[in-house]
């Protein structure tokens, strides 16, 4: 009796333990789900070929350098927050929409948070975030990725 | 079979040198920068010769460069008259990744930054970013009075260290 309450005892806390490490690896608390996250090469070659439906693409950094985005500005400001929400009020609830920033990692970026929570509380339904790890200079312009003139 | 030897190893040794010649590291020439000012009138990296130079390569969008510049600050006013081993007098060169004007000239004016200010205002397409193969942000440069890379992305106290280094006693 005395070694199942021991098993029992040492299962619960390695489970806890492992959930604990496990949560703190998956970046917590952010208002997106990996599959919500979008490779870039993945962006690039829907850009590169014209005849694959193309995405509504949302700078919400300080410039919208990838080719065909529209620039927001930083979602970190009220005066874009209330931008973006009027544009996207005049689209379909599934529209492929796709935002970006890439000053910066996520952990650091302070835009990339409250634009994807919009699009949540607004209920779309098939929205991504591009998936810039460093910045966009490394993770589009360096991998020659079509830009904006 | 000797000949195709030696002519691997040569091609080698002259891929290293070209490399070491041309390659962002301390002991080769800083590579040139033009770039303008708020008041739009440009400022060349070579015009600061003879000084001991940091190379700031920062943005107003960048929280950590941000809270670094007071730390400069400091610098500056310490060493601003200083004389090196390597260089007359201490210079900074900033060059903003900024992609508004109004966001960079703001923050310099509210914050009263008294040393060289440069910017093309092109986030992270302009040209510098690929020519200094800047990777992240803050990142910088310390080169001295002939333009020579003597350190690179030092910050803290390892920044100080290296600049107190090259006092002349």
């Amino acid at each position: 009796m005395k070694t199942k309450i021991l098993i029992f005892l040492f299962l619960a806390i390695t489970t806890s333990v492992f959930a604990s490490c496990q949560s703190s690896s998956q970046g917590q608390n952010d208002p997106w789900t990996p599959q919500q996250l979008l490779a870039p090469a993945d962006l690039a070659k829907v850009l590169n070929d014209p005849k694959a439906p193309q995405p509504t693409i949302y700078s919400i950094g300080m410039q919208a350098i990838i080719k065909g985005s529209i620039d927001i500005g930083p979602a970190m400001n009220t005066e874009n927050m209330n931008t973006l929400k009027e544009k996207l009020n005049k689209l379909p609830k599934n529209t492929q929409i796709v935002v970006y920033c890439g000053c910066c990692p996520f952990s650091r970026c302070p835009n990339v948070r409250p634009a994807m929570e919009l699009l949540k509380n607004m209920q779309f339904t098939n929205y991504k975030l591009l998936n810039l790890p460093q910045n966009v200079k490394v993770d589009w312009i360096d991998k020659d990725y079509p830009m904006n003139e | 079979m000797r000949i195709l030897i030696l002519s691997i190893a040569l091609l080698l040794i002259v891929g290293t040198i070209s490399a070491q010649s041309t390659g962002l590291e301390p002991g080769n020439k800083s590579p040139e920068i033009k770039l303008p000012t708020i008041k739009g009138d440009t400022v060349a990296l070579s015009s600061l010769k003879g000084k001991l130079v940091l190379i700031d390569f920062w943005g107003t969008w960048c929280a950590p460069c941000v809270a670094e510049q007071a730390e400069l600050a400091r610098l500056y006013n310490k060493y601003k008259h200083s004389i090196f081993t390597n260089g007359k007098g201490f210079e900074i060169y900033g060059v903003s990744l900024d992609a508004k004007k109004t966001n960079w000239e703001n923050f310099i004016t509210t914050n009263k930054i008294n040393w060289v200010q440069v910017s093309d205002l092109k986030f992270w397409r302009s040209p510098v970013a690929k020519t200094y193969n800047i990777e992240a942000l803050p990142f910088n440069i310390l080169m001295d009075g002939n333009g020579i890379i003597v350190a690179m992305n030092l910050h803290g106290a390892d920044l100080e260290r290296s600049i107190a280094k090259f006092l002349r006693k």
